[in-house]
């Protein structure tokens, strides 16, 4: 600065030396390939409960040997079972049924026995041909059933070994149609889920293969168990990125009241199932929110909310209502009215979480005050004048940061109204000059 | 006590380099042997305006270097040095100070002005010399004027050097006040008005009260906007060098004044000379960097928050900016391609053009397409060039929907002009604007591609032709190969450029033997094009990348061979050097990584690892960093064998571990002795004293660069990780290191964006060293050891579970360090799990997350808890 100023900004031009930045990214990438391997290598220390670094110790030994047989002894069984296996999908003869079941009973059960399920021996010793073969159509359901099972429990393993499954992807969604029986469609429902669990690239092969319309027409009816699973694969099903999905599902026939009559009459269980759906309906697509809100949804979400103390009920729900506010710019203005009962239960129940003991429900239910707190002057003096107001004071004052944050949201906007055009939005000044604050 | 120096300090600046030596000599000894003599003379010969002008300035000179120094460790050592002189002392020598301030020869006030800052940067954070600040306001309203300039030049340099905390608010506020009607109109004389205006870009970091302030606020921009238009250049340039500073500080305060700004900056970028037009462009440039954060932080979130609105005020701006962004690119200088540290109006407009293309995105592309297609083919190269550097500025931010029609159309316009336009300029732009296109819109995750069949061929042909060009546009030649090569980088397994590998190859090994390589650093960016086309390349071509390594050996061998070289000469063959380490790193790893490959190339080994020893010899810091990553990409590929080169290879691996002022030169070791501890497993025990040893000091230093720590930690996990139970003579030393770090990277309150990720990445290290510690002494008898230790460990993890600061990465290591207690301490870790604060809600927390990577790391943790318990 002595010299006149020289502190100037001089950024680097965009036009520059490639030599620049290739000498950085080749630095960045030798660190990133020792950071990998550094990974690798603590994941297969972990995964790894033998190791050569106890030679010494016979104890260890022991217990090594012990571990590494039950695993070895898990995996040879299960080789022979996929041996078997085969043998019995072609033995024509006698028993053959009974035979071909019990076989692929052996298999769910060693498939279903350990913390770690010999999913890799199965799939090397060539299974999943062998089942999809057993989901072929008129097989009588026990099969089915067994089949599928067998398959849930391969897809529920590493993503790798959920891929293998791709072969077996359109017979399993064959069998979520009208046509079969319900055990045997939850079965394949589940596998599906987990399938879809995934990722995003096994998400977007399963829609492509049409498994969406079906497991939509498994929620339909008031059978507990299919609606749950299914609503459980739905929810793995749609969760984007792509919003697609999520519009398609809320077009189908008959689902936005089925989710709104599970939502008003299911037992917690499942209603936490349908709310995730909701949940990812509300965050993903425009089409699906406008639909929810001309519909009961919120009314019975606030019903749900103020009902319910089940954490994992109350999740999905404080959620759901947020993304619908946050999504509709309909909802605030007009069916969240100042003066109508609804609007008084909506802030009721958000009360209610920001008074609870867990830092997600009192995170989440500011953030979806502070979309409310955004609406119509009439807006804020309602949250103002609630008991809203005091807790999030003493939030503000005492919560841990990111709860903070979302409060100093619904505060800000709470003291700021909206201006036509693009004026700067003007103080309310009542609020700050009120005696009571 | 005070002493004449007047001609000692006069000596020390003659010519005659004897003279200079004996009086240099004789400070020094002064200074031993009497220093509190020594600073108070100087004082007294800096105020005494009967002294020559030179002495007092050189007096100035050595107090100010007596009180502060750039290396960290120094500064310390002469901070606590001052503080303990006797107040008696201090006490005469700033008050000598203050009395320069009113002297009439301005290089001793201004060097006065310095040293009185220094000073208080030292003292006003242990609350001492409490009157300073009342002191030099009182002499503000002052006559003389030459007073009033020095006193608000000490105040800039006062803001600059001492931290807003330790000055209280009325300070603040009449210093601003000062400042600020220093800088007013009314001000009749510009030093004063020149000195105050860059005191306010000192101070504005002190203002965060006032800026919150609507009347202050609007009263303090009124006065910065008033005097960009003062008739002196000087004035403009610090006023808007002000503007800008504002634009980051105060960003959300600006919607206001955006309007004005924009028509004062407009003139000044339209009309005013160029230092001024460049701070007014770097308005928008710093106004974008803003929105560009803030907008990214939008997209980031589910919830899409972020702690600063944005207010568009480029969107807004657009239709006026952008015209007036793409009149600067015509002010193009003759020869800036060939200097490389250019920076005028036309570049630093092409910059801020490309930032709001980042910005905004697609609506940029209508404003700018008219300027291009009216002046792409104009006689004039200035237009041509304008036009072609328009175009490739904005091709990062908008979509490629947008983009790609465009780019298909010009192509083959570019590819043309190329090979066949008469301006060098032009061609120069011409192949930068190639690499942008192929950075931006070609390679796997682009749904149109531009590249096809048809034309690749064509685009080799004419990228090659012109690396036999001038240098510059040979350089950006290079600069569009890279990316080309880049956008093939998944390809498998064959590449489209896999039918002109040996051409390409072949034409970049002929760019690096150019005369004129050295020039536009054309030499670097042809080994760097080489590296990344190997990199890219796909097995079809591997025989002809394992035929590269005798090539590059023979070039690495040639530049060791000793021949007596200048300095200068030392320095290209060090630079030389470097680029070669880095071209074999990238080859040994290309072909380490498929078994074939390496089992060939490792014919190779023993001969390059002899040359990258003899490479040590050299004494540049570069070389050594190149040199010890090519090394850590050799020892992955050789695995256990690497323990040959061990006993030559050490020293420099120690003395790399040792090189606190080189400290990329560390940093690239602690990788490298990751890197070893994985190929060479237990066979590394036999230097693990040694590197421990270092690794130790190296964290009690505090002259490291901070950055470096965390991966030291990290290599503790490492070694662990390598020897097992043999860690356990260094867990006295090292689990206390990690105890305290662990504690230190808890507080985090008040942390700024930096201080967090250094935090988080600090956190990362520890952590990742207890994983190596605990997973390497598993199913060991000596687990016990470590039972001592756990209890601090959850507890740091029960610490930072409660802050709520972690980043994604810490939470997955933090996750896996709760299943390691688990997994290798067993019972003994159960209880003290299930009693923790908050493990069960941090793994249910972990359970949920939607990060697969956390959501696995806490599956096995569960499961390994589990069976913790259930034992």
């Amino acid at each position: 600065m002595a010299e006149g100023g020289l502190t100037s900004h001089r950024r680097d031009p965009i036009k520059s030396s490639v030599g620049n930045v290739a000498a950085h990214r080749r630095r960045q990438n030798a660190v990133e390939v020792g950071k990998e391997r550094r990974e690798s290598l603590v994941r297969a220390k972990r995964l790894c409960r033998v190791s050569s670094s106890c030679d010494d110790s016979d104890v260890c030994i022991e217990n090594d040997m012990i571990i590494d047989e039950e695993q070895s002894i898990l995996e040879a069984q299960t080789s022979s079972a996929v041996e078997e296996l085969k043998s019995a999908v072609s033995f024509q003869g006698k028993g053959a049924m009974q035979k071909l079941v019990g076989a692929l009973r052996e298999m769910r059960r060693l498939l279903s026995k350990s913390e770690f399920p010999p999913v890799e021996a199965a799939i090397k010793a060539g299974a999943i041909p062998l089942l999809v073969q057993c989901l072929s159509f008129g097989s009588p359901d026990e099969q089915l059933l067994e089949a599928a099972w067998c398959l849930t429990n391969i897809a529920a393993g590493k993503p790798e070994e959920t891929k293998a499954l791709l072969p077996a992807l359109p017979l399993l969604i064959a069998h979520l149609g009208e046509k079969s029986s319900s055990p045997v469609a939850e079965q394949c429902a589940w596998a599906l889920g987990n399938v879809a669990g995934e990722g995003e690239e096994l998400r977007s092969v399963l829609l492509c293969q049409g498994a969406l319309p079906p497991l939509a027409r498994m929620m339909l009816p008031n059978k507990g168990s299919t609606v749950r699973t299914a609503a459980w694969a739905l929810s793995n099903l749609i969760k984007g990125p792509d919003h697609k999905a999520a519009t398609e599902l809320i077009r189908v026939d008959g689902v936005v009241d089925a989710i709104l009559r599970h939502l008003r009459k299911a037992d917690e269980e499942l209603a936490t199932e349908v709310a995730w759906v909701v949940v990812y309906l509300s965050a993903l697509s425009n089409v699906a929110t406008s639909m929810l809100v001309k519909s009961d949804a919120i009314q019975l979400l606030v019903q749900r909310l103020a009902s319910s103390n089940s954490l994992q009920l109350l999740i999905p729900v404080l959620r759901s209502l947020g993304n619908v506010i946050a999504g509709d710019s309909h909802t605030i203005v007009a069916v969240l009215l100042p003066g109508c009962e609804i609007t008084d239960n909506v802030i009721e129940v958000l009360v209610k979480c920001l008074k609870s003991e867990h830092r997600v429900l009192k995170k989440e239910a500011a953030w979806v005050l502070s979309n409310i707190a955004a609406g119509s002057v009439e807006h804020k003096q309602l949250i103002y004048s609630s008991e809203a107001a005091p807790i999030l004071l003493r939030l503000l004052s005492t919560a841990p940061f990111d709860i903070r944050k979302e409060v100093a949201y619904v505060l800000g906007n709470l003291c700021v109204a909206p201006t036509e055009g693009d004026g700067k939005p003007n103080l309310i000044s009542e609020h700050l000059v009120s005696p009571c604050w | 006590m005070a002493m004449e120096v007047t001609q000692v300090l006069l000596n020390a600046q003659a010519i005659d380099g004897n003279v200079r030596k004996h009086a240099e000599e004789s400070l020094k000894q002064f200074q031993e042997q009497n220093l509190p003599g020594f600073l108070l003379s100087l004082s007294g010969e800096l105020a005494n305006d009967e002294k020559p002008v030179d002495s007092r300035k050189l007096a100035g000179l050595i107090l100010k270097n007596a009180l502060d120094a750039k290396e960290q460790h120094r500064k310390l050592e002469l901070v606590q040095r001052w503080l303990s002189l006797d107040n008696n002392v201090k006490g005469q020598i700033k008050a000598f100070l203050l009395k320069t301030l009113a002297s009439p020869v301005p290089d001793a006030r201004s060097t006065a002005s310095q040293v009185i800052a220094k000073i208080a940067g030292i003292e006003l954070p242990q609350r001492q010399w409490p009157e300073l600040i009342g002191s030099l306001l009182s002499n503000i309203h002052q006559l003389p004027v030459h007073v009033k300039q020095a006193t608000l030049e000490t105040l800039g340099y006062l803001c600059e050097e001492v931290s807003p905390d330790v000055v209280e608010q009325d300070h603040v506020n009449k210093i601003l006040t000062a400042v600020v009607q220093g800088m007013n109109a009314s001000e009749g004389n510009n030093d004063v008005r020149l000195a105050a205006t860059r005191a306010l870009y000192n101070a504005l970091g002190f203002a965060q009260a006032n800026f919150s302030n609507d009347m202050e606020r609007d009263y303090i921009m009124r006065v910065v906007c008033e005097s960009t238009l003062s008739p002196e250049v000087k004035i403009r340039q610090a006023s808007f060098e002000c503007l800008v500073s504002i634009s980051s500080t105060y960003y959300e305060k600006l919607a206001p004044y955006i309007q004005d700004i924009f028509n004062i900056t407009a003139k000044a970028v339209r009309e005013d000379e160029e230092p001024v037009a460049l701070q007014a462009i770097e308005f928008w440039s710093s106004i974008c960097d803003e929105e560009i954060d803030i907008l990214e932080e939008y997209g980031g979130d589910f919830t899409g928050d972020s702690e600063i609105p944005c207010f568009y005020f480029i969107k807004q701006a657009l239709p006026a900016l952008v015209p007036m962004l793409l009149e600067t690119l015509l002010k193009q200088e003759e020869d800036q391609d060939q200097d490389e540290g250019a920076w005028n109006i036309a570049m630093a407009g092409g910059t801020c053009l490309g930032l709001v293309a980042r910005t905004v995105g697609d609506d940029i592309v209508q404003l700018v397409m008219p300027f291009i297609e009216e002046n792409i083919t104009k006689p004039d190269w200035r237009q041509r060039e304008a036009a072609t550097y328009a175009f490739g500025s904005i091709l990062e931010g908008p979509s490629p929907d947008k983009l790609t029609p465009l780019v298909n159309v010009a192509l083959n316009f570019m590819l043309t002009a190329l090979t066949k336009d008469p301006n060098n300029h032009v061609k120069d732009t011409t192949a930068w604007t190639l690499g942008r296109i192929f950075e931006f819109l070609h390679g796997s995750t682009v749904d149109t591609p531009i590249i096809t069949q048809a034309n690749c061929q064509q685009i080799v042909t004419v990228l090659l032709q012109s690396m036999k060009d001038v240098a510059n546009v040979a350089e950006k030649a290079c600069g569009a190969l890279y990316f080309l090569a880049q956008g093939y980088e998944e390809v498998s397994p064959s590449s489209p450029l896999t039918p002109y590998f040996q051409e390409i190859v072949q034409a970049l090994l002929t760019v690096t033997h150019r005369e004129d390589a050295g020039e536009s650093r054309l030499r670097t960016a042809a080994y760097e094009t080489l590296n990344e086309v190997v990199r890219c390349s796909t097995d079809e071509t591997a025989p002809m990348v394992l035929q590269l390594v005798p090539v590059i050996m023979m070039e690495l061998h040639n530049t060791l061979e000793g021949q007596k070289l200048s300095s200068d000469e030392r320095e290209k063959q060090g630079e030389l050097q470097g680029l070669l380490c880095g071209c074999l790193q990238v080859i040994i790893q290309k072909l380490g990584s498929s078994e074939p490959t390496k089992y060939v190339f490792m014919q190779y080994a023993d001969q390059i690892m002899g040359l990258f020893l003899r490479v040590f010899a050299c004494r540049s810091a570069t070389v050594h960093e190149e040199a010890m990553l090519a090394i850590g990409a050799l020892a992955y590929a050789t695995g256990p064998d690497f323990a040959k080169y061990m006993p030559e290879f050490y020293k420099y691996l120690e003395m790399g571990l040792q090189n606190f002022e080189e400290y990329q030169v560390c940093a690239v070791t602690v990788g490298v002795v990751g890197d070893i501890c994985r190929a060479l497993e237990d066979k590394t025990l036999p230097y693990c004293d040694g590197i421990m040893t270092q690794l130790l000091k190296d964290l009690s230093s505090n002259q490291l660069h901070r950055s470096v720590k965390p991966p030291i930690f990290s290599s503790f996990g490492d070694i662990a990780l390598a020897i097992g139970e043999n860690f356990e003579k260094y867990l006295m030393y090292a689990m206390p290191m990690l105890q305290s770090a662990a504690e230190l990277s808890a507080q985090t309150a008040d942390a700024d964006d930096e201080m967090t990720e250094y935090t988080n990445s600090l956190r990362n290290g520890i952590l990742e060293a207890y994983s190596g510690i605990l997973q390497g002494f598993k199913n060991s008898p000596k687990t016990q050891l470590l039972i001592p230790y756990a209890p601090h460990i959850l507890q740091f993890l029960d610490s930072m579970y409660m802050e709520k600061d972690m980043d994604d990465v810490v939470m997955k290591t933090a996750i896996g360090v709760l299943g390691d207690l688990a997994d290798t301490l067993g019972s003994n870790a159960g209880s003290l799990i299930q009693q923790s604060l908050s493990s069960k809600d941090f793994l249910n927390e972990c359970l949920s997350s939607d990060d697969h990577m956390i959501k696995e790391s806490a599956e096995w943790a569960k499961l390994a808890i589990s069976r913790a318990i259930s034992v």
